[in-house]
């Protein structure tokens, strides 16, 4: 195999699947990237079994083939080629030669028979989104996923395509994330996965690149072509992100999203935001919460840990509605205040034991529930 | 006016032993002491029985074989704690400064009750010596000086019924003729070596060079010396600290081999730590198993939930798996514990998909309320059915 390319092609496309591969693969190919040449393009493919990534950068390509290498070493080489144009020379024994300006390097690769495929999708459900819509949905919720790995059910975000909606829905136990949008689900390719943590970090990644974005999937994988269009590094075509999906039944998450509303008030995000980010200065690894106070038409903040001090903040709000504290965790207030980007957002609660709910005017909804001061 | 010694401490003698005398008058003379029998040790022995070699923590055993005539007088529940807390009442009556340090021993600050001088702060410290001994019949040692390091070295210089007055000034020609080892930090190990290289008093401190310090006692060697001199600045502190961690142990009457009645014990032990964690209004997170085999050798395995509770049902499923981790050896054990540590108070974040957890909590305050009063549950949990038969 033979081709030349543009090094900062070669370096953006490498950038894209590198994350895959992790410090401690299983396998020695694991660690390695498939390259394949083809008509005035290459592929350049990752996996870790679990997740996969494959994009397409064109090249000058004199002679097809196909060799793998190890991934995080060669990114790192092709970086930093003195020259923008790099040749790229296979040889039957897989070995590799590069050669940029006066550099050569001479890299040993494995051949592509050892590298497992990426499956390829058939019949599976299908649906076709807005990559901006779906990155922002995706980081409206995913701040709320678990990290505890004994509740891996709650280690990834919930896609649920039901009733003419797709519902995305995150949560650890002690807070909910949602968001929806209505679309066309025909009734045969309704359902629902669990996207696990890390494909939605690469997901969010790789959603900048063009219009649209596929979704295919059944209930075992799930696969994404990202739309390239909108590219100017050397992209072509699309991403193609494969990954196993988690297996099991999400929790019932709407007995958790209280019915009623009760008392409502409209924040100014920033705001509220720079307020409990002060206030929670002072918190500690043991007391960690801050109190939030609703009287007539003020809202006030306070949080304090007994071996540093305390912090008090005030903003004005419209309220009329009884005295009330309730005291909640700081990140649990600040992740979805910076998520989202509207200027304005509702948040209701009710009293020190329940739950206090975001709310805008985009189906968006968080829960979050209080922290009890003894 | 120079300084008055106002630091009074105070270490009951052979306190469980006292504690049961106090009931047996008839007992009192003899050699007698508190353990657990067969296999356990020797938690508290008469002075008569330490005259004949008993001492502790000894296995009982042992301390038949040194002293043949040794009685025996099994744990009374409930009761060393309750005398504990008259003991410091009637201390209370003297000063509200009262540092509770363990259930038989402890500090007192005079320096607020405004006695004169050195004659009216020994006479009211006999005083409640004396009261201790006729109301309580605990004999308790004094040491009474002007600082707790001195006072604590003081009390257990004539044990029992001591009691030692270091008048401000002489504290470091007190303490200069003492053993090395009285020193607070110094063991039977470190005394061996330091008698070895030479040093064998407290004195002897004041005659080494920084060097020959420095070298003796590393980096703490500036502490050392002033601890020699008779220093120290700590106040008596009278809140009584948090726990750290529960724990409970159980030593077998016989080797047991079978894993479920080991898992039966641990679960118990489970189930009455957790209603003391909930007393205090606590949370724990770590549960540690230990196992000891019969040569006394010990392994521990502990783990750790992702988030602290107040409720048994969490460190269930950590039993077994911690048990078979902990006890690797294919032999019986003679005793296994069961400790939780992690310990956190304050704000309880709340769970969203814990409609059960909040169940459970009101069963187990339920369950508190009628099991009030310690081992002898009126309510308990399945697993401990098969013990029962047994």
């Amino acid at each position: 195999m033979k081709f030349k390319i543009n090094r900062d092609h070669f370096a953006n496309g490498l950038a894209q699947v590198l994350n895959v591969v992790g410090s401690k693969a299983t396998m020695p190919i694991l660690s390695n990237v498939l390259i394949e040449a083809e008509k005035d393009q290459i592929s350049l493919t990752t996996t870790n079994l679990d997740l996969g990534i494959r994009c397409k950068i064109k090249a000058e390509v004199k002679e097809t083939g196909s060799v793998t290498l190890p991934v995080k070493r060669l990114a790192g080489i092709v970086r930093e080629l003195p020259n923008v144009d790099v040749t790229f020379d296979g040889s039957p024994n897989h070995q590799v030669k590069l050669t940029s300006g006066g550099s050569t390097f001479r890299i040993m690769g494995i051949g592509k028979e050892e590298f497992p495929p990426l499956p390829e999708f058939g019949d599976e459900k299908a649906y076709a989104l807005e990559q901006a819509e779906l990155v922002m949905m995706l980081k409206s919720v995913a701040y709320a996923q678990s990290s505890d790995e004994t509740r891996y059910i709650l280690n990834g975000v919930y896609f649920n395509f039901k009733d003419g909606k797709l519902s995305l829905v995150a949560t650890d136990g002690r807070r909910l994330a949602l968001i929806a949008k209505e679309m066309d689900v025909p009734a045969a390719s309704a359902g629902a996965i669990i996207l696990p943590a890390k494909t939605v970090g690469e997901l969010t990644r790789l959603l900048d690149k063009g219009e649209k974005v596929k979704i295919n999937f059944n209930e075992r994988r799930a696969a994404f072509q990202i739309a390239t269009d909108k590219d100017t590094s050397g992209l072509i075509d699309h991403v193609y992100l494969y990954s196993k999906v988690v297996e099991g039944n999400y929790p019932n998450y709407h007995q958790v999203i209280p019915k009623e509303t009760h008392q409502r008030i409209k924040l100014e995000r920033e705001l509220f935001l720079q307020c409990v980010h002060r206030a929670a200065l002072v918190c500690s690894e043991k007391s960690n919460s801050v109190k939030v106070k609703l009287t007539s038409n003020l809202l006030e903040i306070t949080a304090q840990s007994p071996d540093f001090g305390e912090a008090h903040e005030s903003m004005a709000i419209g309220y009329s509605g009884p005295d009330l504290q309730v005291a909640f965790n700081p990140a649990f207030i600040m992740d979805p205040l910076r998520a989202l980007t509207k200027d304005e957002v509702f948040f209701e609660v009710k009293d020190e034991v329940s739950p206090g709910v975001f709310k805008t005017l985009e189906n968006f909804v968080c829960v979050i529930m209080p922290v009890r001061l003894s | 006016m120079s300084p008055l010694p106002t630091i009074v401490h105070l270490d009951a003698d052979a306190f469980f032993v006292s504690c049961e005398l106090a009931l047996k008058p008839e007992l009192r003379g003899t050699k007698c002491a508190v353990g657990g029998r067969e296999r356990g040790i020797i938690s508290s022995a008469s002075y008569e029985a330490r005259a004949c070699g008993v001492y502790t923590p000894m296995p009982t055993q042992r301390a038949l074989k040194v002293c043949p005539d040794l009685i025996m007088l099994p744990h009374t529940s409930g009761l060393y704690s309750k005398v504990s807390h008259q003991m410091f009442d009637l201390c209370e009556t003297l000063t509200p400064l009262v540092q509770r340090n363990s259930i038989d021993e402890g500090y007192l600050d005079l320096g607020p009750c405004g006695f004169a001088d050195s004659p009216e702060i020994e006479a009211r410290v006999r005083g409640l010596q004396h009261r201790l001994a006729a109301e309580l019949q605990i004999p308790v040692s004094f040491g009474i000086a002007t600082n707790k390091l001195v006072s604590q070295i003081a009390s257990k210089l004539r044990k029992p019924r001591g009691f030692v007055v270091v008048p401000p000034g002489t504290e470091a020609a007190f303490l200069a003729p003492l053993a090395i080892g009285k020193l607070p930090g110094i063991g039977a190990k470190t005394e061996a070596a330091l008698n070895a290289r030479g040093l064998s008093l407290i004195g002897e401190i004041a005659g080494k060079t920084e060097r020959e310090l420095e070298a003796l006692f590393g980096r703490s060697w500036r502490e050392m010396r002033a601890t020699a001199r008779g220093e120290d600045e700590r106040a008596v502190h009278t809140e009584r600290e948090d726990a750290k961690s529960y724990s409970q142990q159980e030593t077998f009457f016989e080797d047991v081999a079978e894993f479920a009645a080991i898992e039966r014990v641990a679960k118990r032990m489970v189930d009455e730590l957790l209603p003391k964690v909930r007393e205090d209004k606590k949370r724990v997170r770590t549960m540690t198993v230990k196992v000891r085999y019969p040569d006394f050798t010990q392994e521990t395995h502990g783990r750790s939930l992702a988030h602290a509770t107040d409720l048994e049902a969490p460190f269930y499923p950590l039993v077994a798996p911690l048990l078979r981790e902990a006890w690797t050896k294919k032999r019986p054990l003679r005793l296994v514990s069961v400790r939780f540590s992690n310990v956190e108070d304050g704000g309880q974040q709340l769970e969203m998909f814990a409609a059960t957890d909040e169940k459970r909590r009101r069963l187990a305050g339920v369950l508190d309320q009628l099991n009030k009063g310690g081992r002898n549950a009126v309510v308990q949990h399945g697993h401990q059915l098969d013990a029962k038969k047994e």
